[in-house]
């Protein structure tokens, strides 16, 4: 069952169209990431669905309820967390999230109780005396976070929330994104660092044009875009010829010692590049080369994104 | 607790902690009486003639806060507004369920009454300070000083109107604090007009019923034009 649903959504800025009749559903407990080239509107969607952006055509649903006509509950079963976070500047970190769970309606038990645990959990339970102002942008991401995290929200909107964070803080928000999937919590996030995207997302949406034109998991794109598997070619010891590593596909990267070779179309993994692999170590052994390292690389969600950025015009394939 | 008093707490939290709202409540009546107490009698209101003993440590801490109170309160709240709103703080609050337009009224109660409470504290510091020159406030007194707070109360609200007309209308802090002084400042007296002109009689109670309306007035479009913006 969708928890959100976005139907021809257009959204104009003086003149300038951003969103042009934008579609999507996002499922009840899914992680959906929503990536695309800066300027293509998701910040936009974002705010639009936290009810910041007012002025737009089209329905836009969370839960069944109308964002336009049924505001107040729709916030109710949201979190969000905006690009950039800002607080009153007078008040602590504690204060800070007291009021504004406070105002989400978390009961005072439980915000005595969540509040402290959130911030430990953030490395923050040390500043909660700290004022908001004397915090590093860093720690001011983490409290954007966790005030959205507060009210335990059925649906997380999160406009790029691992942007500033360090790299143990990026591991710690992963890890809570899948602990609040597995708790039935829907989540929806922006991100420009596709690695993390890919390792946390269910589903990916490519925003481009103000629509999204391609929407699925990240096998299920990377199949739809046909992209081509790579040989990745280390050697020790160069072979006394390597004509035959030109043979097996397309050199896109070639050092003395180092060969990369995108791989036919219809070269399917394994068999396909198990006798590739075969055929090139073999060729190496014979000319009296060594091989340091050799192996498949499957294209990835970095790949996938530039290979759209860089297609024009762009064909558009709809993964089910 | 509903969000709307949830609002009004945090913000008269938020003012009362505010260097503005110190200054106002301890440093100026504080500065205002050493500096009548200081000033020799003669130089006291040299061209009306009045002496210091004419002119009483109350009655020049109720001018002193009428001259100030509604500049200090219209600039407090607009630079308030446009600040937060730059610094996104809004963002937070919007998307949690209340009503949007709450955010501004609570601001504009908060501002009111940590202003009034302001002049309040200013006025009674003169009291206290005539009470030690041996002119103990009669009945009388305390009278004759009730209509000229009110007035000021009256001058405080419009002045929180004007400044959250102008902070939601503003993305400056400069065009909020020029539009304060330059429009905002001939607004606070609108309501003595329909007397100045003669179309209502010179009655207290009409040139303080057209300041809290006019007050409610400005308000209520501050907070619809908040309500209805986007962020």
């Amino acid at each position: 069952m969708a928890l959100v649903e976005i139907e021809n959504l257009r959204k104009v800025f003086y003149s300038q169209v951003v969103l042009a009749g934008l579609s999507f559903d996002i499922r009840e407990g899914e992680v959906f990431g929503y990536i695309g080239p800066n300027g293509a509107g998701k910040s936009t969607t974002l705010k639009i669905l936290a009810g910041l952006l007012t002025k737009f055509d089209g329905n836009v649903r969370v839960g069944g309820f109308d964002i336009v006509k049924d505001r107040q509950r729709v916030h109710s079963l949201i979190g969000f967390m905006p690009q950039s976070c800002g607080f009153q500047q007078w008040r602590t970190v504690e204060s800070a999230l007291d009021s504004l769970g406070e105002l989400s309606g978390v009961p005072d038990d439980a915000r005595k109780k969540r509040i402290p645990e959130l911030l430990e959990r953030f490395a923050l339970l040390d500043a909660r005396k700290k004022k908001v102002k004397d915090l590093s942008g860093g720690m001011t991401q983490k409290l954007g976070l966790i005030q959205a995290l507060l009210h335990e929200p059925k649906l997380l909107v999160l406009d790029e929330p691992l942007e500033g964070l360090d790299p143990p803080s990026r591991n710690l928000l992963k890890e809570i994104l899948r602990e609040r999937r597995n708790a039935g919590t829907t989540v929806l996030f922006s991100s420009h660092i596709l690695s993390d995207v890919q390792d946390v997302a269910d589903r990916v949406g490519i925003l481009h044009r103000g629509a999204i034109e391609h929407s699925g998991s990240v096998p299920e794109l990377i199949r739809a875009f046909g992209l081509p598997l790579e040989l990745d070619v280390e050697l020790a010891v160069a072979p006394a010829s390597t004509a035959f590593l030109a043979e097996l596909g397309e050199v896109t990267q070639r050092a003395p010692l180092h060969w990369r070779i995108r791989l036919a179309d219809d070269v399917k993994a394994p068999d396909g590049t198990d006798a590739l692999i075969h055929r090139a170590i073999e060729k190496t052994l014979a000319g009296e080369g060594r091989i340091r390292r050799i192996g498949v690389v499957e294209p990835n969600l970095d790949d996938l994104f530039a290979q759209y950025v860089n297609r024009a015009p762009w064909v558009a394939k709809e993964v089910a | 607790m509903s969000p709307t008093r949830i609002l009004f707490r945090d913000e008269l939290i938020g003012y009362a902690r505010s260097k503005v709202i110190v200054v106002m409540w301890v440093l100026l009546p504080a500065l205002a009486i050493a500096g009548y107490l200081l000033l020799p009698d003669r130089v006291m209101m040299e061209r009306s003639g009045a002496t210091k003993d004419m002119v009483s440590a109350t009655a020049f801490m109720a001018i002193l806060m009428s001259s100030l109170a509604g500049t200090v309160t219209a600039l407090l709240v607009a630079v308030d507004i446009v600040s937060e709103r730059n610094r996104k703080v809004y963002e937070l609050f919007v998307i949690r369920p209340l009503k949007r337009d709450r955010i501004i009224w609570a601001k504009f109660f908060a501002v009111f009454t940590t202003v009034s409470l302001g002049c309040v504290v200013a006025l009674l510091a003169g009291i206290v300070v005539d009470a030690l020159r041996g002119h103990a406030p009669s009945g009388q007194a305390f009278i004759d000083l009730a209509q000229p707070l009110a007035m000021l109360l009256g001058t405080i609200a419009v002045s929180a109107g004007v400044g959250c007309v102008f902070g939601v209308l503003s993305r400056s802090i400069l065009v909020a604090v020029l539009l304060i002084l330059y429009v905002g400042q001939n607004l606070a007296i609108v309501p003595m007009l329909p007397v100045l002109f003669g179309v209502f009689p010179k009655q207290f109670w009409i040139v303080e019923l057209t300041s809290f309306v006019l007050a409610g007035l400005l308000g209520w479009g501050a907070a619809t034009m908040f309500r209805r913006s986007e962020f």
